[in-house]
């Protein structure tokens, strides 16, 4: 009939959690639902210690269809991707990726992109990588570019129009 | 060839009744060639069915007989009975599986009705090319062999025993025992293990019927059901077993005294290169270990072996070799037991790491009074006392990437650890255990688990990521379900509890038996709940962890039942052989051989008879597979009850 | 003579240069041409969090980049290397996935096909030339230099898509650097995350993920970390002195790059291998040419 959760007043989003472990299926063969809540992610999660990130409670969540409470959430964004939760994650669930996944639905559904993601976004539909060549300043504080030192010209997309046309036509993409 | 064929059609309830019209159906079965009576009731299997069929027997003079109705594996041989009682050959019958095989796979009735006349139809060519058959008796070896001597080998060997058989009792290792014997006390009693243990292996090794084969493996099996020809390699012991008083002067002598590691102790302690497992051996006898003794791997000890010079009664024979033996059983029951799973697999839970991280079954011989630090708990790394110990469950265990199942027995023996620490070293010792679920599921286990739950222990829900070695002691970060915290525990002494696995050489070993393996590379029963003991092949016999891991009642409770299941075939003066088995037409046979390449039970030979060479089937190993069939070029192999001939005619009618 | 396609990504051609330079000078040594191609992009991997299939595609275009010229793609930082080889396997084993983006690949004339191979810097040096080859080379042994590795969680996990190294426990770094006679010795926080990734939106995190474990291979008493990310290699060498400071720390570990040390064993010339850019105290380990 109807289960709520008192604490928010959430009931479970069934179809965006459809969506997302359709997803998680498709990409990496994960299915969210046989986790049995073992935390032994959150007890090896590099993020845990230092800003409190549990992934096994993020895959509690999605389990129970609380989904906008994590898209809303600052926590999702402290994750630091090194993979260790896919990795030893004896029921092959990947926590990793079910916040990829709720990351990318904040950013889908016009949520703030926190940090410096805009910027790197913005680097990369202009010039192709996540920022442009820098100079650097050695360890004697002399100052080098990329000529200086004699590297080739690097490497950028040869049509940038053609590139940001392409790139716009993701932008709208679910997974 | 039968010309009077009788069709009885069953309703089964409504099971085959509510999608295939069964009045339409038997109607429609007179009408077939051959048919001269077709009759259909509700339960054709029951008393009144059976006498349907015995009547229409006589009444009509039938001799061929055709029941549409379930699947074979259910009731073709209640039909056999019936059809025999009725005057006409068991084989002579023939079933049309028109529920399993119709009306449990569609539910449009026009076409179920369709399919099932075709089945019947078919079903009728066959009958009436159906030859009569006579069941072969088999006769049946009273004797039994049991492989594997731990407490489910001893308990089932003990059974036969008293049933009056002869049972040889084959145990690879020098000592029965098994792993029992490397416990040291069992839950939830906590009796002490060997003190349960070793009346029964005094027993057996005592039993007039039982004929004790230590140091021995198990290296061929040929034959079947009622008469098994088994090769046992009595292994060298290089000690007259008749001499040998068991007295351990060359063990105190040996040259590699504390050198080798014990496997009984599982590493945790050192041998000698002649050694005897532990103290209380059945038989009590020592054993030189030919992969380390120096006299066997050099060509010699020093001037002369120090066993040799230390032993009074001059057992000890460098010149022993490897003795095989051929014993005829007519069932054979496996209790070969399990391992433990190599944590080191789990690289990030440190076993590789530090000496301080131990498995389960290494903490038991801590533990134990006769181990090898005497009953006393010291840490591996440094021999000195520990004061905070850590259990972590569930290592390899409901884990897809190591194994899927649950071992069943670690929770309780955690637990019971928790107890004999507790019990030893007081609450000097911090103990932690980390847990995904408590399974105490047995009788009596609740309220063990209560008991330790009473004990100050620490039980953190969660599963450590890892365990880390930061030189002096281990390190483990542990996220708590219950409170939502992160932990760090600061320990001394890591316990593993792995999962229980098959025997390293179980696939070969099942081969060797002809017997499967369950996906999980344990042996497969015939059937989970129905007949958990039984293998698929005849006259095989499983009991024990080979099977599954279960803990110690179960092993002996599962012994006892294998050891009815092989009395029910050994009780019996003869068997009766299915004649449904392959014969040759050795005028079609070009002796090419192919079929004996394909069959898995030895059963044919080539024969030279007057200048040719033609295939020969053994009746008494045939198992009527039907590869042999399947595979013969010219058609000359043919299977009793499914020949080409029949079956072509089913088919083509059928269509 | 074996030809990649260098694939540099986007911080080693913006910014970490002694990367660049130093596989420039050492690789040829072995016989490997590295062969530069016009119209690279971000591999997309940093932008997971915001659009998983701009990732995909952006690597997808990548590799279709590199098969336009027949070559296999060696690329030098871990990040790519994942981002390359999931957008591979993904592309490889899901065909509605596969038309999806190469009708997006369309816009610039590409196709991703699936010839091209990727590989790394370490399995290239371990795997492909060998730890025989690279014990020739040595002109200068390493006298037992102590050292620390570290891969990089991008590197070895997660396993189950194949990475070029042991996730729990990786030697191949290790191999090679016995090979030029330094002393790599294992530490329990050898796999640990410099934090790299999180310097997006969480800088101070990630400087003290970073100072965490230099603060304890310091402690250990190590000569020398090394390392093959760029993304790691920033945080530990570049912003050491920052990192230090968010753990309260002062830290002074030399930081080089496997590529310069090996080099450095080969009697290649510090400028050569940028040595100069290293902002960590380099200079105390004394080696190669003054």
């Amino acid at each position: 009939m109807s289960i709520t959760d008192l604490t928010s007043m959430g009931e479970p989003q069934t179809e965006l959690q459809r969506e997302i472990n359709e997803r998680l299926c498709k990409l990496q063969d994960e299915i969210s639902d046989y986790c049995y809540q073992c935390a032994k992610c959150t007890s090896g999660c590099e993020a845990h210690k230092l800003l409190e990130l549990e992934p096994h409670k993020i895959v509690a969540l999605l389990k129970r269809g609380l989904i906008d409470e994590m898209v809303n959430s600052d926590v999702i964004w402290t994750c630091m991707s090194c993979f260790k939760c896919r990795e030893r994650c004896p029921q092959k669930v990947a926590p990793v990726e079910i916040l990829f996944a709720l990351k990318n639905l904040a950013v889908a559904s016009g949520k703030q992109i926190p940090g410096n993601y805009t910027a790197m976004l913005q680097s990369v539909l202009s010039i192709g990588l996540l920022q442009d060549v820098k100079s650097v300043t050695t360890r004697d504080n002399k100052t080098k570019s990329r000529s200086d030192l004699g590297l080739p010209e690097i490497s950028k997309p040869t049509d940038p129009a053609k590139f940001q046309t392409m790139l716009s036509k993701i932008a709208v993409e679910k997974v | 060839m039968s010309n009077k064929i009788g069709v009885f059609v069953c309703h089964c309830g409504i099971n085959i009744a509510s999608s295939v019209d069964v009045k339409k159906l038997t109607e429609y079965a007179k009408t077939i060639d051959g048919v001269v009576v077709s009759k259909d009731y509700k339960y054709m299997c029951s008393d009144v069915g059976a006498n349907i069929i015995k009547d229409s027997i006589k009444k009509h003079k039938l001799d061929g007989v055709v029941v549409a109705c379930c699947s074979p594996r259910m009731h073709e041989h209640t039909f056999r009975g019936v059809v025999e009682a009725g005057g006409v050959n068991a084989f002579n019958l023939e079933i049309a599986n028109i529920r399993e095989q119709c009306s449990w796979a569609h539910d449009n009735k026009e076409r179920s009705t369709k399919k099932a006349k075709a089945l019947v139809r078919g079903a009728v060519a066959k009958a009436k090319l159906l030859e009569p058959l006579e069941t072969s008796k088999i006769n049946v070896t009273p004797e039994a062999l049991v492989i594997g001597g731990g407490i489910s080998g001893i308990q089932a060997a003990l059974d036969l025993a008293e049933e009056g058989h002869k049972v040889y009792l084959v145990e690879r290792n020098p000592s029965i025992g098994g792993r029992m014997a490397q416990l040291d006390k069992t839950f939830p009693t906590l009796d002490c293990s060997s003190c349960i243990l070793t009346p029964k292996m005094m027993e057996v090794a005592n039993h007039p019927n039982v004929e004790l084969l230590t140091y021995s493996e198990v290296v061929g099996v040929e034959g079947s059901i009622g008469n098994y020809t088994v090769k046992i390699k009595k292994k060298a012991r290089y000690v007259d077993m008749d001499k040998c008083t068991g007295c351990g002067d060359c063990i105190a002598a040996c040259r590699l005294k504390d050198r080798i590691p014990s496997e009984f102790d599982e590493g945790m302690g050192k041998r000698s290169a002649i050694y005897m497992p532990f103290p209380q051996a059945i038989p009590l006898k020592c054993t030189v270990d030919a992969e380390n003794c120096l006299m066997l791997t050099r060509g010699k000890c020093g001037t002369e072996p120090l066993c040799v010079e230390a032993c009074e009664a001059s057992a000890i024979d460098f010149k022993q070799k490897d003795e095989e033996i051929e014993v005829n059983v007519g069932a054979i029951v496996v209790a070969t037991g399990y391992d433990l799973l190599d944590p080191a697999s789990l690289y990030e839970y440190g076993y590789a790491q530090s000496d301080d991280v131990i498995t389960s079954l290494q903490m038991e011989r801590l533990i134990s009074s006769s181990g090898p630090t005497v009953g006393e708990i010291l840490r591996p790394s440094n021999g000195e006392k520990p004061k905070s110990i850590t259990y972590i469950l569930c290592v390899g265990s409901r884990d897809e990437t190591q194994c899927t199942w649950c071992c069943r027995i670690g929770c309780m023996s955690a637990l019971k650890h928790v107890y004999l620490l507790k019990e030893k070293l007081g609450d000097d010792v911090e103990i932690n255990v980390c847990y995904t679920d408590i399974r105490s599921f047995g009788k009596g286990y609740e309220e063990f688990y209560r008991k330790i739950r009473g004990m100050k222990t620490n039980f953190f829900r969660g599963r450590p990521s890892e365990v880390r070695n930061v030189g002096d002691h281990l390190t483990i970060d542990i996220f708590d379900t219950t409170t939502n915290k992160l932990f760090e525990i600061n320990t001394d002494l890591v316990v593993l509890v792995p999962a229980l696995v098959p025997r390293v050489d179980a696939a070969d070993f099942a081969r060797l038996l002809r017997i499967s393996q369950s996906p999980d590379g344990f042996l497969l029963e015939a059937h989970p709940k129905l007949r958990p003991i039984d293998t698929f092949t005849g006259g095989i016999f499983i009991t024990g962890c080979c099977q599954g891991p279960k803990d110690i009642q179960d092993s002996v409770a599962q012994a006892s039942g294998a050891a009815a299941r092989a009395a029910n075939i050994l009780s019996k003066k003869e068997l009766e052989a299915e004649p449904l088995i392959s014969c040759v037409d050795e005028d079609l046979c070009s002796g090419c051989s192919t079929c004996i390449s394909v069959c898995a039970y030895n059963a044919i030979e080539l024969v030279k008879e007057d200048d040719k060479s033609h295939a020969k089937v053994n009746e008494a190993l045939c198992m009527g597979c039907g590869a042999c069939v399947a595979s013969c070029p010219s058609g000359a192999m043919q299977q009793r009850g499914y020949k080409d001939k029949q079956l072509s005619p089913m088919i083509e009618e059928s269509l | 003579m074996k030809k990649y396609a260098l694939y540099p990504g986007c911080v080693m051609p913006t910014e970490q240069y002694a990367l660049e330079m130093s596989i420039r000078e050492v690789l040829p040594l072995f016989d490997i041409e590295l062969v530069d191609i016009k119209g690279f992009s971000c591999c997309g991997e940093p932008l997971k969090s915001v659009n998983q299939m701009l990732t995909l595609t952006l690597s997808a275009r990548n590799l279709a980049i590199a098969e336009k010229e027949g070559l296999d793609v060696l690329t030098p930082c871990p990040i790519c290397h994942l981002a390359l080889s999931e957008c591979k396997r993904i592309l490889d084993t899901d065909p509605a996935m596969n038309e999806r983006v190469n009708k997006f690949l369309q816009d610039e004339g590409l196709k991703y096909t699936g010839q091209a191979n990727i590989v790394q810097t370490v399995d290239l040096l371990h795997n492909v030339i060998g730890i025989d080859k690279i014990k020739e080379k040595v002109k200068k042994p390493l006298k037992d230099l102590k050292v620390a590795t570290h891969y990089g969680c991008h590197l070895f996990r997660p396993s189950e898509i194949g990475r070029p190294v042991d996730s729990e426990n990786p030697q191949e770094m290790e191999n090679i650097l016995k090979a030029i006679g330094a002393k790599p010795i294992d530490y329990p926080e050898k796999i640990d995350c410099c934090g790299g990734l999180l310097t997006a939106n969480l800088p101070e995190s990630a400087l003290t993920k970073t100072g965490q474990k230099l603060q304890k291979v310091q402690e250990k008493g190590f000569d020398v970390f090394i390392d093959v990310c760029p993304w790691c290699h920033r945080q530990y060498d570049a912003k050491q002195t920052k990192a230090g400071e968010t753990v309260a720390a002062k830290l002074e570990v030399p930081v080089l790059y496997l590529s310069q040390l090996l080099g450095l064993s080969f009697g290649i010339s510090k400028d050569k291998l940028g040595l100069d850019l290293n902002l960590s105290p380099v200079d105390k380990l004394n080696l190669g040419d003054k």
